[in-house]
């Protein structure tokens, strides 16, 4: 078990090591640096003078070549800097720490949401399997999966504009406030929570789809057992043959895939974030790209990466700790 | 996938593996339909120019037959007689004008993917309609763009873009993560410690990163780079898969009975290991294909696709979030993208169950 970790953990450094040296250069060969891209945007006659520029550069780190500059972002990171982000004159700590906490609202409500929506649902599913009602569900929850998020999102915003304005049902398309001083934290929440409605109803139903639809074939692998048979033989009713007996049974797959939802937790979505101008990690992360803000991108990057393999040890840790069967050697 | 043979009444002839597989295929009402809607999604993208366009299918000129419509396809087969007769693009007027004898078999629908007609441009036919006033109507069935492009004209190009991103990136892909897959598994060592970690690198680098940095490092991302770059991001999952798959395989009696009459690696991977690990790779081949229409059009939404014009369905979404109020710039692309994604998601989950022979003993 131990050992297991051990050679996991080390890998994942390599890993980890791999992944952030191949960004960031790729990240430098992209054509524009922090510097010129930002300011040719704003005004062409702020345009730096070819001094002012190279003394940047140099104050940046920008005039090393890229694999230089790696080694001593490494070094810094080592020792726990994330460096400064160039574009907006804040460390990368900050930045990340300001965003993590709309994605984190969004993120948490859309898996609670899933969770409490998809465990029945996809138990109703299993216990009518074939019947007219249940095809109609999952049907309609399959359409549901292979619409992309960017086409939903769009649909419900232009289903707000052009039919709710004005009406009760109106609700706010950007952002995540509508600005200016509100009435104490009620009133703020409540504020907020309008905001996220949308957002929240494109995050969640993938994941929903997707989720019912996983409980259900499991569910319905579990239902073959004989066990199941010796539950409905001795008289229990469908209810508790299906929650009691069949349900718990199919938490182990369950549990692991929340190991590996670790990453879209705080990772956020970029087109949600986008599109609903929703400041968080995935918002974050498009801009720092277009704005070719190196150490915001690196800081990200590592964060993603991490969580990923760190969400996947997490999976084959939860595999091996609720089914006995499973072990890590 | 051919029609499998008729069954004669004496000796039935033991079928192979996909005629059988086929057989399962076609029971299935929803994943025929989806085969069926893609068989149609493939002849629009192929006749694409023939169902709208501004220059003629086929025409005589000056005593010469052309396809001027072939320009649609590659701009460089527009024949050059026309641009010498200085035509520049509008056919109708000019073929009138500068040869009465002539006459040509024109597109089914007269308009262009990649400009507004303008007025009287074909006789009778008023401008297009600008900013927000392009209404879906007779003339324009799905409306106009902001600068007053056909959105039909539009989709109907945009089919060929998806379709053909939707194949060929795949198709890179699937090469490059058969092959790698394939190496690793059947060689196993040093070889698949690196294959392997290659693998794990490629799925942890956040894709936008990875294919946004390979996008602008080609600089003018054309159709063909963004091809080329979903197929160089999206082969991992491909190659884990085969990767097994030969773990499993390469142990196979047959396999080993290959060896004994002498057969080399090289032939027996292609030969023996290959044909029976196939089967398990096409479903993710053909969700694969969903992926990649779905992350084109997301890339051109965003704004990153190929540089305008371009008649990306992606590209009409992007149109759309400038003013929201022109709700036929997402319902039509929208639904369309959705169809598509849909149709290859039932033919790889029809493929799933037609071809795994766990699922068919679980129905028995």
């Amino acid at each position: 078990m131990i050992h297991h970790l051990v050679r996991r953990l080390g890998l994942g450094v390599v890993t980890l090591l791999l992944i952030s040296f191949l960004v960031y250069g790729l990240i430098r060969s992209i054509p524009g640096t922090p510097l010129t891209v930002v300011v040719s945007q704003t005004d062409p006659s702020r345009r730096l003078n070819p001094a002012d520029l190279e003394r940047m550069k140099a104050a940046y780190g920008l005039d090393k070549p890229w694999y230089q500059a790696y080694f001593i972002w490494l070094t810094n990171v080592a020792q726990g800097d994330l460096g400064r982000s160039i574009s907006r004159k804040a460390p990368v700590t900050e930045l990340i720490s300001k965003r993590v906490g709309p994605t984190l609202a969004l993120s948490t409500g859309s898996l609670l949401l899933t969770w409490l929506l998809s465990i029945p649902l996809g138990i109703y599913a299993a216990a009518r399997s074939g019947r007219g009602d249940e095809r109609a569900v999952s049907l309609v929850l399959y359409m549901l999966y292979s619409v992309p998020t960017f086409v939903a999102a769009l649909a419900l915003q232009v289903t707000f504009s052009l039919w709710a304005e004005g009406t009760p049902w109106e609700l706010p398309l950007f952002g995540m406030t509508s600005g200016g001083p509100h009435a104490g934290t009620a009133a703020w929440l409540a504020d907020v929570g309008r905001h996220a409605i949308l957002p929240l109803i494109c995050q969640t139903y993938v994941s929903l789809a997707w989720y019912t639809r996983f409980i259900n074939t499991n569910l319905q692998e579990v239902l073959r057992q004989d066990y199941i048979r010796t539950a409905r033989a001795k008289g229990a009713g469908t209810i508790r043959v299906m929650v009691h007996h069949a349900f718990r049974n199919t938490l182990i797959p369950l549990v692991t895939l929340l190991g590996l939802s670790l990453p879209a937790l705080l990772g956020g979505s970029v087109i949600i974030e986008q599109i609903f101008s929703w400041p968080g990690m995935g918002r974050l992360f498009f801009e720092s790209l277009r704005e070719r803000d190196y150490p915001t991108i690196m800081g990200l990057t590592l964060l993603f990466s991490l969580l990923t393999l760190a969400g996947q040890l997490l999976a084959d840790l939860l595999y091996a700790w609720v089914d006995p069967r499973v072990s890590m050697e | 996938m051919s029609e499998p043979a008729r069954e004669s009444i004496p000796p039935p002839r033991p079928r192979g593996f996909w005629a059988e597989a086929w057989n399962r295929y076609r029971r299935m009402p929803l994943a025929m339909a989806a085969l069926i809607f893609i068989g149609f999604l493939a002849a629009v993208a192929l006749f694409a120019p023939a169902i709208a366009g501004t220059k003629p299918v086929i025409c005589k000129y000056k005593g010469r037959l052309y396809l001027p419509c072939l320009a649609y396809y590659n701009r460089g087969w527009e024949p050059v007689v026309f641009a010498r007769d200085k035509f520049r693009g509008e056919y109708p007027a000019n073929l009138e004008a500068k040869d009465p004898e002539s006459w040509a078999i024109w597109p089914l629908v007269f308009q262009d993917p990649y400009r507004a007609v303008r007025r009287d441009e074909w006789p009778g036919l008023p401008a297009n309609p600008a900013r927000d006033q392009g209404h879906p109507s007779s003339r324009n069935l799905f409306g106009t763009t902001q600068t007053g492009v056909d959105v039909f004209a539009k989709m109907i190009h945009g089919t060929t873009v998806a379709l053909l991103v939707g194949f060929v990136s795949m198709g890179i892909a699937a090469t490059i993560g058969i092959t790698v897959g394939a190496l690793a598994g059947y060689f196993g060592g040093w070889l698949d410690v690196v294959f392997s970690r290659i693998t794990e690198v490629v799925m942890c680098i956040p894709p936008l990163v990875l294919i946004l940095a390979l996008l602008a490092i080609v600089e003018k991302p054309t159709i063909w780079k963004m091809m080329a770059v979903l197929g160089l991001t999206g082969w991992t999952g491909i190659s884990r898969l085969m990767r097994a798959e030969f773990l499993r395989l390469k142990s196979a009696e047959f396999v080993t009975a290959a060896r004994s009459v002498g057969a080399g690696p090289g032939r027996i991977i292609i030969r023996h290991v290959l044909p029976n690990a196939l089967a398990p790779v096409m479903v993710p081949i053909t969700f694969g294909i969903a992926a990649a229409i779905l992350t084109e059009s997301g890339l051109s939404f965003l704004g990153f696709g190929q540089p305008p014009p371009s008649a990306s369905w992606g590209s009409l979404l992007n149109d759309a979030r400038s003013n929201l109020k022109m709700w036929w710039l997402v319902a039509f692309p929208g639904a369309a993208i959705f169809l598509t994604v849909l149709a290859f998601n039932l033919v790889g989950e029809g493929l799933q169950q037609a071809t795994d022979p766990r699922l068919r003993e679980a129905r028995k």
